[in-house]
């Protein structure tokens, strides 16, 4: 019998031993599957730009380009220099969109590609007038980087930045007319990561705060201070319609634990009562 | 024996409670409160959207938009984009809708043209009623 | 007014006479201990199970474009919905936990062995339908961690040659994870698994009473003489009445059950709802870290290691056979595993890889 049993665990032992090369198995057997985790994407303009042979400035750019906030959400070297990432051959060719590098003056129509409503701000701008006119003056390059691209923020208004052409009052007058509604927007992004974190699902909610904040900073691009004090009032009150629904979900999840730390309660009373009657002398 | 007395009373109370505790929530629960009432329908008139213009609604707190299209008639849709949530635009001339945020394009029937939308935006239930038109 | 009542239910059925020899004349051995009871836990748990189960299915809809719709309802807009759902999977996860220790503790105190070798293999059947229980209802909510989970457990029998492709197709009712699948999980959980756990639970319960509780092996020795040649039940003269002794006992177990739930519910209520679980499945997108629940952990990182996945099936298989028909393998008669150390040494090893390949799976 027992040695039936040492039989059965050297079964066991006898695969794990033999599993030197599990990895690479693994990976033939499982990742190959489309469901096995990683998508391992074959993008070929990062596999030129971060070869060897590349020189280092190119490689720098996908180094960049990785810590951006297009890379974090998928967007990569096609979907704004065109070209095809699939084929390698193709890859900057004309003939699948590719337009390379712009051209400094073509800078705006270039991200204004998919940011629509910031360009139309941005050209009607002080900045975007004088930019155009001068050929002098601040793009979207200036502000926010052309590959190491942040999430917006309002610390992309500061004074290194803002006092290349000016001084910096202007600007501080514009960040503090921001202020008020880039501090609620925080603040409702945190809490709705909260929630996340706590299991509720908050869909709708981030696409209202997104819209309202995408709204706003591309207000924000007018570079208008009266008009954004203006409509700081009416952003307020969008941002506290969202306030008050998620704040209404903090206190019903105050609620529920609270119900349930009731019950617990109730049935360890009950798990406390059942042992001492046990435990008490029979009559 | 008093004891004993005692402890039993306590079991019959906390069991009590507890089961009081259970089923309070579960008629609530089977009772869910008439919220039904909050979607509302909205009535247009027919003349209020002439051919090949489009009206902005709000149903239920959310933007809309009516379209009279000349080929295929009244359409209702949502004008949240399926991306992010921001709010589309509607362009008579090119027939699309646009998304102001990052150029996701819809066409009339709600269907992504391109861009980053990942599904078509939100068809509303719509009739015909003689002249008016009911939306919801 | 109490007494009126069993009067007349004593004239009907003979009531005095069930309690004598059911409840009060019914004796359990001196020795026994808490851990006799963790079955009775497990019934319990089963029941509340079902009776929660039975709610959320007033208002769930298993259909891939409402399930998920329908379950934010249950947990957002209907009144205690979240209570009900999370004793639901609260209590599948703890359910899953009780049978487990119960199946150890049986095993650790040799309560399989003859005449209770039916008992066995009956448990050890209910054992692996809970576990499907497990596996159907995971898919239910049809959010990215129920369809990715799925679609990973459910790939597992392509590793047969031959017919490995058409189980894993008759599982998913497809190449992939659909609302087919959904349909027949629902079917599974809800309308097969149920009355075939009951009919095995009734039996369990039957063959207990019938053939007598076993005493421990330790302590005080056990009287039972073996091989058994001819029916005996197992009785216990010198022992405690079942009630109110052991039924006090069985109550403390439940109350330490239901406690451990509502702790888990009131302080970890998220353990078993990663933010995957909130977000609906998407069939086009794998989110970057599947893998199944829990307790299907050791398994699965079994079959990662073992480079042939056609071995690493099998050996998984004759596992579970052996475990399955352990009290017809098992031929010495000492019924006390402290004086059994290679079972012993083997069963512990045994159990130790599994905790440590759960672990390990979680990565």
């Amino acid at each position: 019998m027992r040695y039936l049993l040492l039989l059965f665990t050297a079964i066991l032992i006898f695969p794990c031993i033999a599993a030197a090369d599990y990895k690479e198995t693994f990976e033939k057997e499982f990742l190959s599957k489309p469901w096995a985790g990683e998508q391992l994407e074959e993008d070929a303009c990062i596999s030129c730009h971060s070869s060897d042979t590349m020189k280092q400035q190119y490689r720098a750019v996908v180094e960049e380009w990785k810590a951006s906030w297009h890379a974090q959400n998928k967007i990569s070297c096609h979907d704004c220099h065109g070209g095809d990432p699939k084929d390698a051959t193709m890859s900057m060719s004309p003939q699948r969109g590719f337009v390379g590098v712009p051209k400094a003056v073509e800078i705006p129509e270039f991200c204004g590609k998919c940011h629509i409503a910031i360009l139309k701000n941005y050209l009607e701008s002080g900045h975007g007038k004088a930019f155009k006119s001068t050929g002098k003056g601040p793009n979207c390059v200036t502000c926010h980087g052309s590959h190491r691209i942040g999430k917006a923020g309002i610390d992309i208004i500061n004074e290194q930045t803002c006092t290349k052409c000016h001084s910096y009052d202007r600007a501080r007058g514009m960040k503090q007319a921001l202020f008020v509604v880039e501090k609620k927007m925080g603040e409702l992004e945190s809490d709705i990561n909260t929630l996340k974190g706590e299991g509720i699902f908050v869909d709708e909610k981030e696409r209202a705060l997104f819209s309202t904040q995408a709204e706003f900073r591309a207000l924000f691009h007018t570079v208008d201070v009266s008009l954004v004090k203006q409509r700081t009032d009416e952003f307020t009150k969008r941002l506290g319609l969202i306030d008050k629904e998620m704040q209404d979900i903090f206190r019903e999840l105050r609620f529920r634990k609270n119900f349930s730390a009731f019950l617990m309660l109730l049935f360890t009373g009950m798990g406390v009562v059942i042992f001492v009657y046990s435990k008490l002398p029979k009559e | 024996m008093k004891r004993r007395g005692f402890f039993k009373l306590l079991m019959y109370l906390l069991g009590s409670t507890t089961f009081i505790s259970f089923c309070y929530p579960l008629l609530r629960f089977l009772a869910p409160p008439g919220s039904e009432a909050s979607i509302k329908k909205l009535v247009l008139l027919k003349a209020e959207v002439p051919s090949g213009k489009a009206k902005s609604i709000v149903l239920n707190n959310m933007p809309a938009i009516v379209i009279n299209r000349p080929d295929k008639g009244f359409i209702a849709l949502s004008k949240v984009c399926t991306h992010l949530g921001c709010i589309v635009e509607y362009d008579r001339d090119k027939k699309i809708l646009l998304c102001p945020c990052h150029a996701g394009t819809f066409d009339l029937d709600g269907n992504v043209i391109s861009g980053p939308p990942p599904k078509s935006l939100q068809r509303l239930p719509l009739r015909i009623e003689g002249e008016t038109i009911v939306i919801g | 007014m109490l007494k009126k009542i069993e009067n007349w239910l004593e004239v009907r059925i003979g009531l005095n006479d069930l309690a004598s020899t059911q409840l009060t004349g019914y004796r359990v051995p001196k020795n026994i201990n808490l851990l006799y009871t963790v079955g009775f836990a497990a019934i319990i748990g089963y029941i509340i199970q079902v009776i929660s189960g039975v709610f959320l299915l007033i208002y769930y809809i298993p259909h891939p474009d409402y399930a998920f719709g329908s379950v934010q309802n249950i947990m957002n807009k209907v009144p205690y919905g979240w209570l009900f759902r999370e004793m639901h999977i609260v209590g599948g996860n703890l359910l899953i936990t009780a049978v487990f220790l119960h199946m150890v503790t049986v095993f650790l105190m040799g309560n399989y062995m003859r005449p209770r070798e039916l008992t066995w293999v009956g448990g050890g059947l209910m054992l692996i339908i809970t576990f499907i229980f497990g596996l159907s209802g995971y898919l239910l909510p049809w959010s990215q961690l129920s369809y990715w989970a799925t679609t990973v457990v459910t790939s597992i029998p392509t590793a047969f040659p031959v017919i490995g492709d058409a189980t894993a197709r008759i599982f998913k009712g497809g190449e992939q994870v659909s609302g087919t699948t959904l349909s027949r999980f629902f079917a599974l959980h809800v309308a097969i698994l149920p009355p075939l756990f009951l009919s095995l639970a009734v039996l369990h319960i039957f063959l207990i009473r019938r053939i007598g509780i076993s005493a421990t092996p330790f302590g005080k020795s056990d009287e039972e003489k073996r091989p058994l040649t001819e029916f005996r039940k197992k009785t216990h003269p010198g022992g405690y009445p079942f009630y109110p002794d052991f039924f006090l006992k069985m109550m403390f177990m439940v109350m330490v059950y239901c406690a451990l739930m509502f702790f888990v519910i009131t302080f970890l209520p998220t353990i078993f709802l990663p933010v995957e679980a909130n977000t609906p499945a998407d069939p086009l997108m794998t989110p970057t870290h599947i893998k199944p629940e829990w307790y299907f952990l050791a398994p699965y990182q079994m079959l990662r290691l073992i480079p042939n996945k056609f071995i690493g099936i099998s050996i998984q298989l004759i596992f579970i056979c052996i475990f399955l028909f352990w009290p017809f393998l098992d031929n010495q008669k000492e019924k006390n595993i402290l004086k059994r150390p290679a079972l012993r040494g083997a069963f512990l090893f045994l159990l130790a890889t599994w905790i440590f390949l759960t672990f390990w799976g979680g990565y």
